[in-house]
């Protein structure tokens, strides 16, 4: 089930980007899967809610972009910053 | 709330590649032309390994990287017949090698002493195709008990593979399998596959496959070019 090993890297990459201590913020992360990616869209998003739902995340909501060709990358997070509404 | 976007665009398999790079460039140094087997479970890489062993251990130096889910038994099979390296990765679950687990492997192996490095993949026609691993080139097993049509339902294994094997031919005579339906559906998706067909178990064919693997050792030849 590479999927998993899939999930736990755009983990690892979010933590990279944010810090560990901002991970629970995180409330979307945006994931690029190619049609040729070899990669089951379904079965990465199970993946990823299952990792997202559990600490150090708090239920960031996996988004999976579908894409011609064989691009598997994180494409963005998105994170509530804590402060008022713009 | 406010909520601030964070534009990341990296891809996921970065750093496997940054590690199969690093597995290219030692391989490189030490003048290593590694394979990786790749195959369903039971399609005989095991087996051709032990046979690709015991022919030619005594005039070439091979070592094996072995990855399964569970158990030593293949890196145990294949000790038996050489006395150089064979090296398990018990990958606890995992569908695939991935190319740390290499990089660390390749730490127990005498490079400079090897010429051929047979990395034996987990079994499975699905995952390994994503991993590259750092090898030269990927030889992609199936058997003609599994049916003609392997290449069409995987076809990222058959596409990213140089080469590929089919196995297990002393049992043409038993199964209802065209081996040459097989060929053509693996072109489909790979015109340049360069094909070998064997049987592990009774000998035939391996000649081809000994003289391929004898013309990477001596002759420096590319391995992706065959």
């Amino acid at each position: 089930m590479h999927e998993m090993s899939l999930a736990l890297e755009v983990c690892r990459l979010a933590e990279r980007e944010v810090g560990r201590e901002a991970l629970g913020r995180v409330t979307t992360v945006a994931v690029v899967v190619g049609d040729g990616a070899g990669v089951e869209r379904d079965n990465l998003a199970f993946c990823l809610e299952t990792l997202l739902g559990i600490p150090p995340f708090r239920g960031a909501r996996p988004v999976l972009v579908a894409a011609p060709g064989e691009e598997l990358r994180l494409d963005y997070l998105e994170l509530d910053d804590g402060g008022p509404d713009d | 709330m406010a909520v601030r976007t964070i534009e990341v665009r990296e891809r996921l398999m970065a750093r496997n590649d940054e590690y199969a790079a690093q597995v290219r460039a030692r391989l490189a140094a030490a003048g290593t032309v590694a394979l990786n087997l790749v195959s369903s479970p039971g399609s005989g890489k095991t087996l051709l390994l032990e046979r690709t062993l015991a022919a030619l251990d005594a005039e070439l130096p091979m070592a094996v990287v072995t990855g399964d889910v569970q158990t030593q038994n293949d890196a145990d099979r294949l000790a038996r017949h050489t006395t150089r390296l064979v090296q398990a990765v018990v990958t606890g679950g995992a569908c695939h090698l991935d190319a740390r687990q290499v990089l660390e492997a390749l730490d127990a192996i005498d490079l400079p002493a090897t010429r051929l490095l047979f990395i034996e993949n987990v079994g499975n026609l699905v995952c390994p195709a994503n991993w590259d691993l750092g090898e030269a080139a990927r030889v992609v097993l199936f058997a003609v008990t599994e049916g003609e049509d392997k290449p069409l339902k995987y076809p990222k294994m058959f596409r990213t593979a140089h080469h590929a094997v089919l196995n297990k031919v002393d049992l043409l005579p038993h199964v209802p399998f065209d081996p040459d339906l097989a060929e053509a559906n693996a072109r489909l998706v790979n015109p340049g596959l360069r094909f070998f067909r064997t049987s592990a178990h009774t000998g035939l064919g391996l000649d081809a496959w000994f003289g391929f693997l004898r013309g990477l050792a001596g002759a420096g030849i590319p391995a992706a070019s065959g």
